[in-house]
């Protein structure tokens, strides 16, 4: 534990070198938050001829290892022990802290998940040095090997780039789904070590009595959002939205206002308290755009509204704008769209078979 | 169940109020210049989750502290009024320009000095910098468990039981006091001060502490002992948003423009 001790500079900051990653993971199976970091972990590790290394916790972590690896690590090293099985704050903690003493790492990249910053602000503590939250953007400048590291502020208006010239490991969170997964490649080579983890009882003090996972609305990685405001009237208009959704495979999202009131879930919620989405479509329905709502979606690709007043906010960010009573427009909208599928269709018919076939079964699965 | 006399901290910011904040049409920056300041709104769920533990157990004692200016009184004197029972303002122009690590030793020095606790409640994050670190980087600091992203917390014999809202499911972990617990925006409804009990935290008043109160060396805190810097900001280059109108009537031509333009893809997944 660190104590009531100030952020100190090591005597030789030359003395770190590579990029670390930690990769979360849950009943043995790596998580996409980790598995993100690898691209821009290994780009920067490259760049001035240091390794990326992979860090994996867990029950077993054989297989954790090896996809760590093909995913790109040069370095993997594996900890485990039944102790390691669920992430816990002080075992997590007190492992990473001794093995950052031990390799000595320049960078340290930690998934900005909730146990990802719950795990992130303790080593930066116990390291005594800097981290910055939540990055979006991630470099490192070859001239003194110093992390740059970019993340939205001031409500996603502004890219702040934060540096931690003197401490190390210069640390960071990233934001999921802004890093793509990089290929697996079976044949990647890669250096291993699997370790067996022995952790003092005192530090297992805190017992996971219970845990009910729950299908995730994960609106981060959407392709479509189609979100409901308070211009639907009543909770049942999200029936509408999910008409609408079903559609086009899309994700439902929502306005603060309406996941208060009860009318849908809280992992729904679009907005400075919510997710953060950048879809390539996002439709808002009845929304009328305060701030914190076009924070968390204003970095959309292409933004639909769907209002009946004519001055929402959020017409000032839309690409499109259909001003009417959300209730007429909708239904028009997805008959249009069956429309077009049924075009479409018919287009296609002249195609092979095979690939029509596939989006049959497809159909099917649905 | 037994009753328990608990002694209770919770760390709480003032920030702008961000619902008075609005984005500037042309810039999209934030115009903050107008806000008013209010407690941070994961903090305030994080008071009152202190005040529901102490409804449940009523010989337990809350002090709600805070590192800020001289104004952040105005926070806690909310928080009084709502049934906390002592306020301590940490305030020193040392203090400025700190990043999550200097803030964090700062108030785990005060609470060290406050002495005995049993759980220490805070916001998730501060909507202001949102980085979630300096609740757990207190509970590092003083070297003990910590529950965060919590929407939950209650004391069962003697144990503190918190569920954790994770992006995958829901945990619930119990640890022996004392222990921290961050608590998520919005789990929980906020109670409103009387304006009796208003007038009452004004006459109690809070206490001020300074750096030579809790310890630490001048070089320790605000931006001397911030070992990171900010080095630019630059806004992010806003998409130009043409606003086409469509009507409903007109839903066809809107399906083809997206269709066409490769905003949607039908058929294909």
């Amino acid at each position: 534990m660190a104590g009531l001790i100030n952020a100190e500079p090591p005597a030789n900051p030359d003395e770190y070198r590579n990029v670390m990653i930690f990769l979360e993971s849950r009943n043995g199976e790596l998580k996409k938050p980790g598995l993100e970091m690898i691209s821009v972990g290994s780009a920067m590790a490259h760049k001035v001829n240091e390794i990326l290394i992979g860090i994996v916790f867990g029950d077993k972590v054989g297989d954790m290892v090896k996809q760590a690896g093909e995913y790109g690590c040069d370095r993997v090293i594996g900890y485990e022990s039944p102790d390691l099985k669920d992430f816990r704050t002080i075992p997590y903690a007190t492992l990473l802290s001794d093995l950052i003493v031990e390799l000595k790492p320049n960078i340290l990249l930690i998934p900005a998940t909730r146990n990802g910053r719950d795990l992130a602000s303790r080593i930066a503590v116990r390291s005594r040095t800097g981290v910055t939250a939540d990055c979006t953007e991630l470099d490192v400048d070859p001239n003194g090997r110093i992390l740059q590291a970019r993340r939205p502020t001031y409500g996603e208006s502004t890219l702040a780039e934060i540096l931690c010239k003197r401490h190390r490991p210069q640390m960071a969170t990233a934001r999921p789904g802004i890093f793509a997964v990089p290929e697996r490649n079976p044949n990647a080579k890669y250096e291993s070590e699997i370790r067996k983890a022995k952790i003092k009882k005192e530090y297992l003090r805190k017992e996971i009595v219970d845990f009910k996972p729950k299908t995730t609305v994960d609106l981060t990685s959407a392709r479509y959002i189609v979100s409901g405001g308070l211009g639907l009237g009543k909770a049942s208009g999200f029936k509408l939205i999910q008409e609408l959704a079903d559609e086009i495979g899309a994700y439902v999202g929502a306005s603060r206002p309406t996941v208060d009131l009860g009318w849908i879930g809280r992992d729904h919620q679009v907005g400075q308290t919510g997710q953060s989405v950048r879809p390539e479509l996002y439709i808002a329905c009845g929304i009328s755009g305060k701030a914190q709502h076009l924070m968390g979606m204003k970095l959309s690709q292409n933004i639909v509204s769907i209002n009946t007043d004519p001055d929402a906010e959020i017409n000032g960010i839309s690409d499109y704008i259909i001003n009417a009573d959300l209730y007429e427009a909708i239904p028009k909208l997805i008959e249009a769209i069956r429309k077009k599928k049924a075009e479409l269709k018919k287009e296609a018919k002249p195609e092979a078979d095979g690939k029509k076939k596939e989006v049959k079964e497809k159909a099917a699965e649905k | 169940m037994i009753e328990m006399a608990l002694e209770i901290i919770v760390m709480i910011k003032q920030v702008p109020d961000s619902s008075e904040v609005v984005i500037d049409p042309v810039t999209f920056t934030l115009n903050r210049g107008a806000a008013r300041n209010v407690i941070n709104p994961a903090d305030e769920n994080a008071v009152e989750q202190a005040l529901r533990i102490k409804d449940q157990n009523p010989d337990t004692h809350i002090t709600v502290i805070t590192m800020g200016p001289p104004f952040a009184e105005s926070a806690l004197l909310d928080c009084m009024a709502r049934g906390v029972d002592r306020g301590i303002l940490v305030t020193d122009r040392a203090f400025a320009g700190a990043d999550t690590y200097p803030t964090g030793l700062t108030l785990a020095a005060t609470i060290t000095k406050i002495g005995k606790f049993d759980i220490i409640f805070a916001g998730e994050e501060s909507t202001d910098s949102s980085t979630g670190h300096v609740g757990p980087g207190v509970a590092e600091f003083l070297g003990i468990e910590q529950a965060s992203y919590t929407s939950n917390s209650w004391v069962e014999d003697g144990k503190v039981y918190a569920e954790r809202q994770l992006e995958d499911g829901v945990e619930t972990v119990r640890m022996e006091p004392p222990c921290l617990i961050t608590v998520l925006t919005n789990s929980n409804i906020p109670r409103n001060a009387t304006l009796r009990m208003k007038i009452d935290a004004m006459k109690r008043g809070i206490e001020t502490w300074t750096l030579n109160d809790i310890g630490l060396k001048p070089e320790w805190v605000g931006l001397k002992g911030s070992p990171t810097i900010v080095k630019s900001m630059k806004s992010i280059q806003e998409k130009k948003r043409e606003g086409k109108k469509f009507t409903p009537d007109q839903m066809d031509d809107f399906v083809n423009e997206l269709v066409s333009k490769g905003i949607l893809k039908l058929g294909d997944e």
